[in-house]
């Protein structure tokens, strides 16, 4: 609050008085509007920051309707259903995004906590409220700290039970996947790399380190500092890159690094 | 005169008229005779003048003392032998001191030029300078020591550049501690000795510093064209005259390491050469060309350590630069075996039986010696290690030592130069075998104790203990119904002594004597296990074929073409192969061979070793891994968090004794450390890492 100019600041309040938001919640209404107030309301109530009610009763319902018949749990042919009455494809990111919200542990299943207590952070419990939160999810992407999050979140999602590493072609799926949404320039030749020399599966840090890399340095790769701590197997990548002349090798030499 | 009191004490007046005196002596008589003269005879005349002054004043000042020590002190007025010294300064020597600067110094460049000149002149007019002064050095210094310093730099300087283009270097050096000398001899005889390092350090800079790089880097007479013709006296000389000027010895010391650099490498190029045009089933035995070069490292070793001991003072400079140089070419391999083998091997080939008899002790211990001693050079000592102590295995159970001091002794130096933890293991293999041996002794007493227990072959066994050996395979051989037996008792005896202890069979490494009855002679033929069990089979079978043969034994097809191999390929034929050939085939048939015979009663039939080296460079690499871990591990611990340039710094120093560890190495296994949740990133620098407990 601090940092903010005053009629920024007096901004927020105004916002806090008339929706009864919290803070952090009015910054990012107002962020996300440029600073128009009138933005930032709409901003605000078209989306469920906020808890709305939603009926236990019909979340059960909803439940019962994707339940597998011998377990109490949603499987494959349960999400295919929902996916169905969504109009959502069920390779389609947002299904991530999703699971993302309920917390789910593994990729094709949800348990029955997971389905109902994710519903209920979106405070959704119709399938049109459903349908509507779609659009909302969808932009979530678009937002880095989310999209870091739920990036980090897929990989203990997709990954095998029980394994510590995600298979590669889970893997490099989930890449094709992810940065559709959100771009990187060098994402086909990673995905390329990988399948020609690597050839097993992927660490959770090596995962993670990814996005930084993608996030941090540019694909000329002139701020990419070899003496860093980047996983093995990026350096590696960046080694194929020059070797192949992806990438002009002549920003190696920069002696800044 | 004095004592009165005023008016009437006269004492100022006194005092003054004693200076009047000296004026007026000085004006009119010192002072005419010195201008008519000129160079040597003014100098001569200034010098008896000098002399007459100072008798003057010593006396006069007798006479007035009463001055001295009343009115003087009392007025803090100058002495009376400062007043006449004074006198003289003021109207002599201010007058004449530039002319006699220049006499003195076109007499010293005349001495240069190696004219004779009077020295004891040189060196009174010298002392007026530094007396003229009282006790300062001020007008010495100024009137005319600068000038001389100057007048010398210009004088060497001319010389040097006519020098510098005509003389080669040795001559040039020769010519310059010349000068040096005959300076340094100046200053002895005339000049004052304050004067002695200035007036060097000009000089030295002239000639040498000012020239340092041409003269080293002159082409055929340069410091490269010196060390290449051992010219070891124009080396000292070289040395002795750059250690005096600022920073000299650098460029020497540079170009002495890249002369050992360049002679080294050059050995390495011979030997890969001579190894690369060896036949192809031998190249990967380290054969007689590598051991060759071993010994011609360790001669070029000898040679420029004895350089740096006498022509280069044992100066730390080239102490280092040695050391980088033979760093430099004393890990390359040479075909396709790394220096840290070829070093391995040739202390084999000392230790072991047949290998050095020719040479005293005294000569082999100082080999031995000299091994250590390049070892340090070697960045992969562990790999060193592991191939000593696989051969080490080898001379011990082979009974191939010749000598078991030596084998002490060697292994007593490389505990001083690498520590106690490089030599633990192969300490303990050695105390193995005298253990072994008091065990065969009780093993022996067991069995005369229990007649029932009689194996029916005389057998010795060694007990050894797995952690110092190398590991070695151990295969499900077929023994032979006799030997199994053996094996049997052995084991019996053995739960007598302790019960805790497993006992695995290491067949691969055992001899037998079996008593083969040819037809010509019975002969006594020593083979190992293998060979023996082989040969057993066909007490009960005339024919075998090679199948039969593997089945029986239950040994791999490598393990059975060799040992076939060496009883019907070799020098000696045991077995008739059919078909004739050179080669072991799976469709080959054996039999035994009733018409061999040797001259000796007794033959060795070797089965040669299977080549270690692949293994070996395994074992290392996963040792390595574990060193590389624990490190990290270690250094994570203590720090908490850390930085990954510095951990890999430290990791680095960390294990430099034993070997340099990669860059890419260190990466990945800190990356496994992560998974294993070891090590975790740093949420907000992805450069940081922090312990997990």
């Amino acid at each position: 609050m601090n940092k903010l100019g005053r009629s920024n600041r007096d901004k927020v309040q105004q916002f806090m008085a008339i929706t009864g938001a919290s803070e952090k919640v009015a910054l990012q209404a107002l962020k996300a509007s440029d600073w128009h107030l009138e933005g930032a309301f709409d901003v605000f109530y078209s989306q469920p920051h906020i808890r709305t009610y939603t009926d236990t009763r019909h979340l059960e319902e909803l439940y019962h309707r994707y339940k597998d018949s011998y377990a109490d749990m949603i499987l494959v042919d349960g999400i295919t259903l929902l996916c169905n009455d969504l109009q959502v494809d069920p390779q389609d990111i947002v299904m991530l995004v999703l699971s993302w919200h309920m917390k789910a542990a593994t990729m094709c299943e949800f348990s029955k906590q997971e389905f109902i207590s994710g519903l209920q952070a979106l405070g959704i419990d119709t399938l049109e409220k459903f349908r509507e939160r779609i659009q909302y999810m969808r932009s979530e992407l678009k937002d880095d700290q989310k999209f870091r999050e739920i990036y980090n979140f897929a990989f203990g999602w997709a990954k095998e039970k029980g394994q510590k590493s995600l298979a590669l072609d889970t893997a490099i799926g989930m890449w094709q996947l992810l940065f559709a949404e959100n771009q990187w320039p060098l994402v086909d030749h990673w995905c390329q790399f990988l399948q020609a020399r690597h050839n097993k599966a992927i660490s959770r840090d090596t995962w993670s380190q990814l996005l930084e890399f993608a996030r941090t340095v540019d694909p000329t790769l002139s701020n990419y500092d070899a003496e860093g701590a980047w996983p093995y197997l990026i350096d590696e990548f960046v080694e194929y890159l020059n070797e192949n002349n992806i990438v002009q090798k002549s920003h190696m030499d920069d002696p800044a690094r | 005169m004095c004592t009165q009191k005023p008016p009437h004490d006269y004492s100022q007046q006194l005092y003054d008229k004693y200076r009047e005196s000296f004026e007026d002596y000085i004006t009119s008589t010192v002072l005419p005779s010195l201008r008519e003269k000129h160079d040597e005879f003014m100098l001569k005349e200034l010098v008896k003048r000098w002399g007459n002054h100072k008798v003057m004043v010593r006396w006069l000042s007798r006479f007035f003392y009463y001055l001295d020590r009343y009115f003087i002190a009392r007025r803090s007025l100058p002495p009376l032998n400062e007043v006449g010294l004074t006198c003289f300064r003021e109207l002599v020597y201010q007058e004449l001191k530039v002319k006699v600067r220049d006499a003195v110094i076109s007499l010293i460049d005349q001495e240069r030029e190696g004219e004779q000149i009077d020295r004891a002149l040189l060196k009174n007019i010298l002392d007026i300078f530094v007396e003229i002064g009282m006790g300062q050095m001020d007008y010495y210094e100024n009137d005319f020591e600068a000038a001389l310093l100057k007048d010398s730099a210009a004088y060497y300087s001319r010389k040097a550049s006519s020098w510098i283009l005509d003389d080669s270097c040795p001559d040039y050096m020769l010519k310059a501690e010349e000068c040096l000398k005959r300076e340094k001899d100046r200053v002895a005889h005339y000049l004052h000795s304050s004067s002695e390092s200035k007036l060097l350090e000009k000089v030295q800079h002239e000639l040498l510093s000012v020239y340092a790089s041409q003269l080293l880097e002159k082409e055929h007479s340069g410091c490269h064209a010196l060390l290449r013709d051992d010219k070891v006296g124009d080396l000292s000389r070289m040395f002795r005259l750059f250690s005096k000027i600022p920073k000299g010895l650098d460029p020497v010391a540079n170009i002495f390491k890249q002369h050992v650099t360049a002679e080294g490498t050059a050995l390495v190029k011979q030997a890969e050469e001579a190894a690369s045009s060896k036949k192809g089933d031998k190249k990967d035995v380290v054969g007689l060309q590598e051991q060759v070069f071993v010994r011609k490292v360790i001669e070029l070793h000898d040679k420029y350590v004895a350089y740096v001991n006498d022509c280069f003072q044992n100066h730390t400079l080239f102490h280092k630069a040695l050391k980088e140089a033979f760093e430099v070419f004393c890990n390359k391999g040479v075909g396709g075996s790394s220096s840290a083998e070829l070093l391995a091997t040739f202390c084999d080939n000392i230790l072991k039986k047949g290998g050095s008899e020719k040479l005293s002790d005294e000569a082999i211990e100082e080999t031995l010696e000299k091994v250590v001693k390049l070892l340090a050079y070697i960045s992969d000592k562990d790999l060193f290690a592991e191939f000593y102590r696989k051969k080490l295995a080898r001379r011990l159970l082979f009974d191939k030592s010749a000598n078991d001091d030596h084998e002490r002794s060697i292994l007593t130096k490389l505990k001083q130069q690498c520590g106690g933890q490089f030599t633990s293991k192969m300490e303990g293999m050695v105390t193995d075998l005298t253990l072994a041996k008091e065990n065969q002794t009780s093993f022996e007493e067991y069995l005369s104790n229990n007649t029932n227990a009689n194996p029916g072959i005389d057998l010795t066994v060694t007990v050894l203990t797995t952690g110092f050996w190398p590991s070695y395979k151990s295969f499900d051989l077929n023994l032979p119904a006799e030997m199994v037996k053996c094996v049997e008792v052995f084991r019996e005896f053995y739960q007598t002594k302790t019960k805790h202890r497993k006992l695995t069979w290491i067949y691969s490494l055992g001899t037998c004597n079996i008593i083969g009855k040819f037809e010509p002679k019975t002969m006594e033929l020593i083979v190992t296990t293998y060979q023996a069990s082989a040969l057993l089979l066909f007490n009960s079978s005339d024919r075998l074929s090679y199948s039969e043969i593997m089945t029986q034994l239950n040994l791999t097809d490598d393990d059975v073409v060799r040992l076939l191999h060496s009883l019907s390929c070799a020098k000696y034929k045991i077995l008739n192969k059919e078909p004739n050939t050179k080669t072991i085939a799976p469709t080959d048939h054996f039999e035994f061979n009733s018409k061999f015979t040797d001259k000796m009663r007794r033959i060795k039939i070797p089965l040669p070793p299977v080549d270690e080296k692949k293994k070996v460079i395994e074992d290392v690499d996963k040792d390595r891994r574990y060193a590389i871990d624990a490190s990290i591990v270690r250094i994570m611990k203590s720090r908490k968090v850390l930085g990954h340039q510095q951990l890999v710094m430290e990791c680095v120093e960390q294990l430099g004794r034993m070997f340099k560890p990669d860059f890419k190495a260190i990466k990945k296994r800190i990356e496994d450390l992560i998974t294993r949740d070891y090590l975790e990133r740093d949420k907000d620098n992805p450069n940081l890492f922090r312990y997990l407990a």
